[in-house]
């Protein structure tokens, strides 16, 4: 005889309902009658054939221009790690007072939290538009700012990853009678360094693409010629900066799966 | 340091604390309590089991031992110190003479056997020392004699992580040792082990009590570890004290009596190979 299953719940009321509310919700922000946003499609068709000869020149990258881009290139890549292990540095304690488990203390660990989410609100463009100014153009600004926005991220997404995970080793040390600077430096930080490791990483990667930015407003890298070729139309040399930095993040990604795998 | 602990200038054997709980209570923050009402008496150098299921308020009748838990009303005493009322230092030191292993060893798994042993120096070692990753020749040496004691000593540089559950208890074990304890906790130590290896960390235990003499509180549910292993029983049971007497004479009725329900064959570990 054929074993009776208990009947399975239905769900499937629920789950379109909240399908459909995000739809409606979703359609509702592209309507500028009631507050949404305009998207002007018929403009594409107006305007593709202007856009369509920059795309083409994008896709035909001219290696001649190779040799000028090295140079600016690895400037980026230098400000890119210098950044990532000062911010890696910086981010140890840091992380271990704003998470939860690491810092039991509510008043240090929101002082902490609070500074993190400040960094995080201001735009990487507007540190470094400020920083050009008060230093001049060059590579310290750019690093500078990098280092801002790699603490903001790996304090934030590893707190976070602490927060969530468990931690019976931290009740042994209490039991112990360890502070807990003891307890993080002993046993949370070891603990905690794939976590770390991972988003380090994802930092340098990070910030090989965001430099290519931040030469706009003249914070140093293949940002300032990637913007200076933007400016005279030379968009075979765009095409080519890109194809760089797309080869670069590849090369890191690459590299970054291999040390993780190790790492854990 | 702690003048007043008897235990002062003695290196090899510290003295052995006696614990008292007087009408202690603990409710914890969600509304359930745990423990009601409970008195105890536990002379220095007993060898005693907690028995009850679980959900029986045995585990944090233990914790409110070391202030892991704190008693909501009534007294707890360990020795010379008094845990309820002690906060930050005074609290961490009296901890740093009470060792403590738990079900699921709580090592740090990353980290190599040695300094999670040295995690048992905490209490005795100033911060910054402990900052620096240097520890003291006698912490050191103290690492190595309580990891020897346990027969873990060839496996100081592995992590704990790659240890089998039998050998992450004994380096529980010496973690605890370290601390030169003036009383031992244990929480459902043989819990996560199979039967042989569980019975070699209750003969530890045993023997820690026979050789230094000093104060064993073991939690179990299973009733023959109990009799084998103990010399006192104090059975709880939906927060209260139901049993105490002699573990030896602690018959199948009176563990019914505990479990309340009748014995099941899951209540017995079954004997050593």
């Amino acid at each position: 005889m054929p074993l009776e299953a208990p009947t399975r719940p239905r769900t499937w009321r629920r789950t379109a309902l909240v399908v459909l509310a995000v739809a409606a919700f979703t359609v509702a922000t592209c309507i500028p009658a009631i507050g949404g946003v305009e998207l002007d499609f018929a403009a594409i068709a107006k305007n593709w054939r202007f856009g369509a000869e920059k795309i083409g020149q994008l896709m035909q990258p001219d290696w001649t221009f190779l040799p000028r881009t090295l140079q600016p290139m690895l400037e980026t890549l230098q400000m890119a790690l210098v950044a990532a292990v000062a911010s890696a540095i910086v981010s140890v304690p840091l992380t271990l007072w704003a998470a939860r488990p690491t810092n039991p203390n509510g008043i240090t660990r929101r002082l902490v939290r609070g500074v993190i989410n400040v960094i995080r609100a201001v735009p990487d463009l507007v540190y470094a538009t400020v920083l050009v100014a008060v230093i001049g153009v060059g590579a310290l600004p750019g690093v500078i700012t990098l280092f801002l926005f790699n603490l903001g991220i790996v304090v934030k997404l590893v707190s976070e990853a602490i927060d969530s995970a468990d931690h019976a080793y931290l009740e042994a040390g209490r039991a112990a009678g360890g502070t807990q600077t003891q307890l993080n430096r002993v046993t949370a930080r070891p603990q905690s360094m794939p976590l770390y490791a991972n988003q380090w990483l994802y930092a340098l990667e990070l910030n090989v693409r965001v430099s290519a930015i931040l030469g706009i407003v003249g914070a140093g890298g293949i940002g300032r010629l990637l913007d200076e070729r933007r400016g005279f139309y030379a968009y075979d040399d765009v095409g080519l900066v890109i194809l760089e930095i797309l080869v670069v993040v590849i090369v890191i990604e690459v590299f970054s799966n291999l040390l993780r795998r190790r790492l854990v | 340091m702690n003048a007043a602990t008897p235990d002062a200038g003695v290196a090899t054997t510290p003295a052995s604390w006696p614990i008292r709980l007087e009408n202690v209570t603990v409710t914890y923050p969600n509304g359930t309590t745990a423990l009601r009402d409970v008195s105890l008496e536990i002379a220095a150098g007993e060898m005693v089991s907690i028995v009850g299921l679980s959900g029986s308020g045995k585990s944090t009748l233990i914790r409110t031992i070391n202030g892991l838990v704190p008693a909501t009303s009534g007294t707890v005493t360990v020795g010379p110190h008094t845990v309820t009322g002690l906060r930050g230092r005074g609290l961490r030191r009296m901890r740093g003479h009470i060792g403590m292993i738990f079900q699921g060893f709580n090592l740090a798994e990353r980290v190599d056997v040695y300094r999670n042993v040295l995690v048992g120096r905490f209490a005795h070692t100033p911060t910054i020392r402990t900052l620096t990753g240097i520890p003291t020749a006698r912490d050191r040496e103290l690492a190595l004699r309580t990891l020897d004691s346990v027969g873990m000593l060839d496996k100081l540089w592995a992590r704990a992580g790659a240890l089998s559950g039998g050998q992450k208890q004994r380096v529980a074990i010496a973690r605890a040792l370290a601390q030169e304890p003036s009383v031992m906790l244990a929480d459902e130590p043989v819990a996560s082990l199979d039967p042989p290896t569980a019975h070699s960390v209750m003969h530890e235990l045993q023997r820690i009590n026979a050789e230094q003499g000093l104060t064993v509180l073991v939690n179990l549910h299973l009733m023959d570890l109990a009799r084998q292993y103990t010399t006192r029983m104090i059975g709880i049971r939906a927060g209260e004290i139901v049993h105490d007497g002699p573990a030896g004479d602690a018959t199948d009725a009176d563990f019914e009596r505990i479990y309340g329900r009748s014995i099941q064959p899951h209540d017995r570990l079954g004997t050593a190979t």
